[in-house]
């Protein structure tokens, strides 16, 4: 079940993009998923669309990944473009019925609306499918610092996304195991109707949190026997190098803006 | 009720990257009323094969027969459950997968998923409970206060307690103590001896397999690389070796005296039988018991 889940995987690799900074690489895909908003033309749309395939040929992962991971999301994406479909009116009219129409606008506006959507898809998939758990927590660890003067805990949001995504795994294969092992004594997952589903999760949900409290204690117990006391004093073992190609990409995400506006009408 | 693979192979997750073959063209049987321990190394495939035994997983090629069930590819997830009745799994840690309020309550809630009614299922949790070796003083408690070998006789007494014809164990003892090993191992013997259930068993411990299993199927990456009775199995010591899987201890001293020039017919596997063979040799009588 989980297997399928591409979204938010990594694929070790050795790309241009695999070796970029993850501050430069968090950087970029957040600023793509605002400068999306400035495309409103087709003409926008197919340079960010070119442009994000580019980044993915760079990345040297293959397709279908990608298209895998909207997958999941495909209903989502299907509700919304569909709504702004039909409740959007202007230009021609080409059919309408009580509060519903299709429209000119309707249509252009739904394009457009699909194509953000996959877009923004696109490239955060890129981003995690290049970028190993940790450097990203370690990016964020980096990117968040100047907070610090406002007293943000800003070593302890690090240790936390570092240590959930360390165990993301391990508690999938646990889910797993349990799910299984209750599987063998009878209970039927994901079957009959509302409550009864809800029902056969509690045997489920129950053994995880338990399992979570104890790996917590045994997790903090073997910490401060190695010795942490808080962030305070730690030096780092993974250290992040800002290169210049880090740099050339900023400068192209700042090229691809200054192209978008002079696109957009 | 017999368990058959017929060219049993599984491959987690199929066409992706992280495309993993786990079984391959496995043929093996499980008959009714026999100790079949299954051996190997870690990732040797032991644990996607166990999970086949009751149709958990379905053979990406191949078939398993369980009883009057055939599983193929194909087959629907629906209506699994009385298989899931006669073939009760005792995975590894079986203490993760405790949830109730009270003792008697978790090992009644297999039961009552068969549809058993839930005063019979009570009834059947105190007397499941006694059969692992707990009091009824146990029954009204939470199963998140007890010891850890506790909390495993609990989870062996719930699955015990659906009444399966086969008992499938993952490292029943892994993590107990001596003591608690030798008494969990022998509740298992009594089941299978007096209650004539099928047992499989999966294990590192080879003198568990000397002691206890009548026949034994050795897997490495996910292929069946020898089997038959234990006798016969832990005849080749050497072959042993270079899979790394080790021989149970009395094999293993026999060996060394056979280095200094005992000369054995068959290699010993349990400690009786080693000692037999010493008390024949310096000329005594063997009594059986």
């Amino acid at each position: 079940m989980m297997n399928k889940l591409i979204f938010g995987r990594y694929i070790p690799g050795d790309s241009l993009i695999h070796r970029l900074d993850p501050r430069a690489k968090l950087v970029a895909s957040f600023y793509f998923i605002g400068i999306i908003f400035l495309a409103n033309n087709w003409q926008s749309y197919l340079f960010l669309g070119l442009f994000t395939l580019f980044a993915i040929m760079l990345s040297k992962v293959d397709l279908s990944f990608f298209i895998r991971g909207v997958r999941p999301l495909i209903w989502l994406i299907s509700f919304t473009v569909i709504l702004q479909m039909l409740f959007t009116r202007g230009g021609t009219l080409y059919w309408s019925w009580g509060i519903f129409s299709l429209s000119e606008y309707g249509i252009q506006n739904g394009l457009f609306i699909f194509c953000r959507f996959i877009l923004i898809i696109f490239m955060s998939t890129l981003l995690t499918l290049t970028t190993p758990p940790l450097s990203m927590s370690d990016a964020i660890e980096s990117l968040l610092g100047p907070f610090r003067v406002v007293h943000v805990p800003v070593h302890e949001i690090a240790l936390m996304l570092s240590i959930a995504l360390r165990f993301v795994p391990t508690l999938m294969d646990e889910t797993e195991k349990i799910m299984n092992a209750q599987r063998a004594r009878g209970v039927d997952f994901g079957e009959g109707n509302l409550i009864q589903k809800v029902k056969a999760v509690v045997p489920l949900l129950i053994p995880l949190f338990v399992s979570s409290f104890n790996r917590a204690e045994d997790l903090a117990t073997a910490m401060e026997a190695r010795g942490y006391r808080g962030g305070e004093g730690r030096s780092k073992y993974r250290l992040l190098k800002w290169s210049g190609r880090d740099t050339a990409v900023i400068i192209a995400f700042a090229a691809v803006t200054v192209v978008l506006v002079f696109l957009r009408s | 009720m017999d368990i058959r693979f017929e060219k049993v192979s599984y491959v987690y997750q199929p066409n992706t990257p992280f495309e993993q073959r786990a079984l391959v063209d496995i043929d093996l049987a499980i008959e009714e009323g026999s100790y079949t321990a299954l051996v190997g190394h870690t990732g040797s495939g032991k644990s996607t094969l166990l999970q086949h035994l009751n149709a958990l997983l379905k053979p990406t090629d191949g078939q398993v027969t369980i009883g009057d069930r055939v599983i193929t590819p194909t087959t629907d997830n629906k209506n699994l459950k009385p298989v899931r009745k006669k073939v009760g799994i005792v995975f590894q840690f079986p203490e993760a997968q405790l949830f109730e309020e009270t003792v008697a309550k978790d090992i009644a809630f297999g039961p009552q998923n068969f549809g058993v009614k839930e005063e019979e299922a009570l009834k059947l949790a105190a007397e499941m409970l006694n059969l692992v070796g707990l009091d009824e003083s146990f029954l009204e408690r939470s199963p998140f206060e007890l010891s850890g070998g506790q909390m495993r006789r609990v989870a062996i007494a719930g699955v015990l307690a659906m009444q399966p014809e086969v008992l499938v164990l993952d490292e029943p003892t892994a993590g107990l103590d001596p003591a608690g090993r030798k008494e969990m191992m022998e509740i298992f013997w009594r089941l299978h001896k007096d209650r004539n259930m099928t047992i499989v068993l999966v294990t590192h411990l080879m003198d568990d397999v000397a002691n206890f299993a009548n026949y034994v199927y050795v897997l490495e990456k996910g292929q069946v690389v020898n089997s038959g009775t234990p006798q016969a199995v832990f005849q080749n010591v050497e072959w042993l070796k270079e899979k790394q899987l080790g021989v149970p201890a009395a094999s293993a001293f026999a060996e060394k005296m056979q280095e200094k020039g005992a000369r054995f017919d068959q290699l010993p596997l349990t400690e009786t039988e080693l000692a037999d063979w010493i008390i024949r040799e310096a000329g005594g009588t063997v009594h059986d018991e």
